[in-house]
């Protein structure tokens, strides 16, 4: 998956986990406060991003997690097993 | 003073409203089939009462769903029905509206599914403590409705919605609440659940290939209980409110008894069964002479239903066999700790039409049962003094009274 793709792909997911958000208006720069996500929240999208993408967030690491991108960036440096 | 039911909510196997369930009941249809969630290969019972065709989504946002395990929702829909069905208890102070609720076994479909995760190495969801909880239902219940009062939740195995149910009375005569949203839910139609409750010998497995003749309660050849899963909601208040308000009032929930048996963890036992029914009784302030209906615990068990048959024969005497008794069950399975709420509301049904609904798979009865189960078809009878009985594990016996005004 080239990063275009991967980038279509993230937005397509937060698009459907959203609610009451322009869909329209995310993207990667999308901090996920700006898409009226809360602390909860973002921890489910996190664990729901997990199984979509088949990547496992470092339970550290994932408190720098704060935008879009940041999830765009953690995928492709952390591919899915046998598919790097 | 007098407490009164005021509303009625219910999602089971047989209907997820009271009028569908009530329907249903009364003609006997049964709502046992082939377990349709979860691959059954591995288990010996592999048949229950779903709730099939329920959909959270018609009701909760994608985010309430992502936050409340099956049981949650289950009760929320039949909370939803029976505060529509109360009407106007917005006129009480919020602090003054309880909950309080019943489950066995609270949310353990998100247990089983986070535990499955665990073991795999795989995250686990964020909502595992808050949807496996007990309290879960009754906390969401509170939150969607702005119920500030107590908000308590009862886990007494098979009988929890029936203590649920006195709790609430209790809290309704002590004066720590005006109106209480009360009564039970279980979602544990489920691979580890069914497979510890097969190691006990308590499940049905004869009747795989007959899945609707397996829950017969007092029958010959009844080889234990259908698993089952649902919900069912009240909504309690002082009589003399309820009629200032101009409710609709369905019963009077008059008395509630209950009794361990401090024998042993899983065993039933004739005294503590006696004794919880002589206590609400006399909570009601009623001899064992004014009842004239018993909606029975009966699972279907070998051992369960003799003995609670002689409970009812050692308690009521040369009056045991005039009184009708049905089994709810019989059609439903045993959705744990909702069961005695689900049978309450049965039993204000029948209070409120006159109808008693049947036992079904009555066709031959055990010799050692021999009381009027009402077999198999309704039976048309004007009733005022109704007893529910819910015996669980742990030796825990209740009994709760319901009569007309």
């Amino acid at each position: 998956m080239d990063t275009a793709e991967l980038e279509a792909k993230v937005i397509e997911f937060i698009a459907s986990k959203v609610e009451n958000i322009d869909t329209s208006t995310i993207t990667t720069a999308s901090k996920f406060e700006e898409l009226g996500l809360d602390s909860m929240d973002t921890v489910q999208l996190l664990f729901d991003a997990e199984d979509a993408f088949g990547v496992t967030f470092d339970g550290e690491e994932v408190k720098n997690l704060r935008s879009v991108g940041d999830i765009i960036t953690y995928i492709s440096e952390h591919p899915p097993e046998g598919k790097g | 003073m007098r407490i009164v039911v005021t509303g009625m909510g219910i999602v089971s196997p047989i209907g997820a409203s009271v009028d569908q369930f009530w329907k249903n009941a009364v003609a006997g249809v049964s709502g046992i089939g082939g377990i349709q969630s979860f691959d059954t290969t591995k288990q010996r019972s592999k048949i229950a009462g779903e709730v099939t065709g329920f959909d959270p989504t018609a009701f909760l946002s994608t985010k309430q769903i992502e936050q409340t395990d099956r049981f949650t929702q289950l009760a929320l829909h039949a909370a939803q029905q029976a505060l529509e069905d109360a009407q106007g208890l917005e006129g009480y102070q919020p602090r003054r509206l309880a909950v309080c609720l019943g489950s066995g076994m609270g949310g353990f479909s998100t247990f089983e599914f986070s535990a499955t995760r665990r073991l795999q190495n795989k995250s686990v969801p964020p909502f595992s403590v808050p949807r496996i909880m007990a309290n879960s239902a009754a906390a969401w219940i509170a939150t969607r409705y702005g119920l500030k009062g107590p908000n308590l939740t009862c886990s007494t195995a098979c009988s929890s919605a029936a203590n649920a149910i006195g709790m609430a009375l209790d809290l309704l005569r002590t004066g720590k609440a005006d109106a209480v949203v009360t009564g039970g839910a279980e979602a544990c139609v489920l691979p580890l659940t069914m497979t510890g409750f097969e190691a006990l010998f308590a499940l049905s497995t004869g009747f795989n290939a007959d899945p609707a003749h397996a829950s017969r309660p007092f029958a010959k050849g009844r080889d234990g209980f259908v698993m089952g899963e649902g919900a069912g909601i009240l909504v309690l208040e002082t009589e003399e409110a309820a009629l200032k308000r101009g409710a609709k009032i369905y019963a009077r929930l008059a008395g509630y008894g209950c009794a361990c048996d401090a024998t042993h963890i899983v065993a039933p036992d004739v005294d503590g069964q006696v004794a919880a029914m002589q206590a609400s009784l006399d909570d009601a302030g009623m001899t064992s002479g004014q009842v004239d209906y018993i909606n029975a615990h009966a699972t279907s068990t070998p051992i369960g239903d003799v003995i609670e048959t002689k409970a009812i024969k050692q308690l009521f005497g040369e009056r045991a066999p005039e009184i009708p008794i049905s089994a709810t069950k019989s059609m439903i399975g045993h959705s744990i700790g909702a069961s005695a709420a689900i049978g309450s509301i049965a039993a204000i049904m029948t209070l409120q039409t006159g109808t008693i609904h049947p036992t079904i798979n009555l066709l031959e009865a055990d010799p050692e049962c021999d009381l009027n189960y009402t077999p198999n078809s309704a039976v048309e009878k004007k009733v005022q003094t109704a007893l529910c009985n819910a015996f669980g594990f742990g030796g825990n016996n209740v009994s709760i009274v319901f009569t007309t005004l």
